[in-house]
């Protein structure tokens, strides 16, 4: 199984969940979060934010969606300018589903 | 929440991380279904909770813990409804305590 966390645009999450949805990838867990790319924020006249929301997708899948479903969010999430944001893949041993204690997603 | 802590606490793991995330499993969140309507017919009538408000931890331990953390886990949190959460298990390389620089197992 593959985590995949994408860190994007907020204004763009709706339209990337859609997209998902659309693929049959319905299960995510989003989250508020702050961060700065390589450009360290962005500088408006004098005041500097470094600091900028961005909302971070969680997505646990199987092997072998992984790659689709980064292309879906690459595809949705971009607006060509910078602080599009990140998609990081990695790896997961095991899931467990509480409501049964079962193994597997 | 609390029962997640202490029964956590209880079996020798109290360090965590906790954040307030929101999420959605496979029903695609919480939909407020008309009765009346037919299975078949039943949409979401405007009255749909997309993502539902959840808390997410995260447990940092060694590998022979993890089995016995899991079934607290799941002992405590689980009420046999959808919604209950998910668990994954994610291989981690290194940790480093900031206060002394150790590394790896010594850190955790």
């Amino acid at each position: 199984m593959k985590m995949i966390r994408a860190i994007i645009k907020p204004e763009k999450v709706e339209e990337v969940v859609n997209a998902l949805e659309k693929e049959g990838v319905i299960s995510l867990t989003k989250l508020d979060v702050f961060g700065r790319g390589r450009q360290k924020g962005i500088q408006v006249g004098s005041s500097i934010y470094d600091e900028l929301p961005k909302v971070m997708l969680m997505i646990v899948l199987e092997d072998a969606k992984a790659e689709k479903v980064v292309d879906v969010i690459e595809d949705n999430a971009r607006t060509g300018n910078i602080g599009d944001g990140k998609i990081f893949v990695s790896a997961v041993d095991e899931a467990y589903t509480i409501r049964t204690g079962e193994k597997g997603l | 929440m609390q029962k997640t802590k202490n029964a956590l606490a209880g079996v020798d793991c109290p360090s965590m991380t906790a954040n307030k995330v929101l999420g959605r499993g496979k029903q695609k969140g919480l939909q407020l279904l008309q009765p009346e309507i037919k299975p078949e017919e039943r949409k979401w009538n405007g009255m749909r909770m997309k993502y539902i408000p959840k808390r997410m931890l995260s447990i940092v331990v060694d590998d022979a813990e993890v089995d016995k953390i899991v079934k607290t886990i799941i002992r405590v949190n689980r009420t046999g409804e959808i919604g209950d959460g998910k668990i994954f298990i994610c291989p981690l390389e290194d940790a480093i305590r900031v206060r002394t620089g150790e590394r790896g197992e010594e850190a955790i």
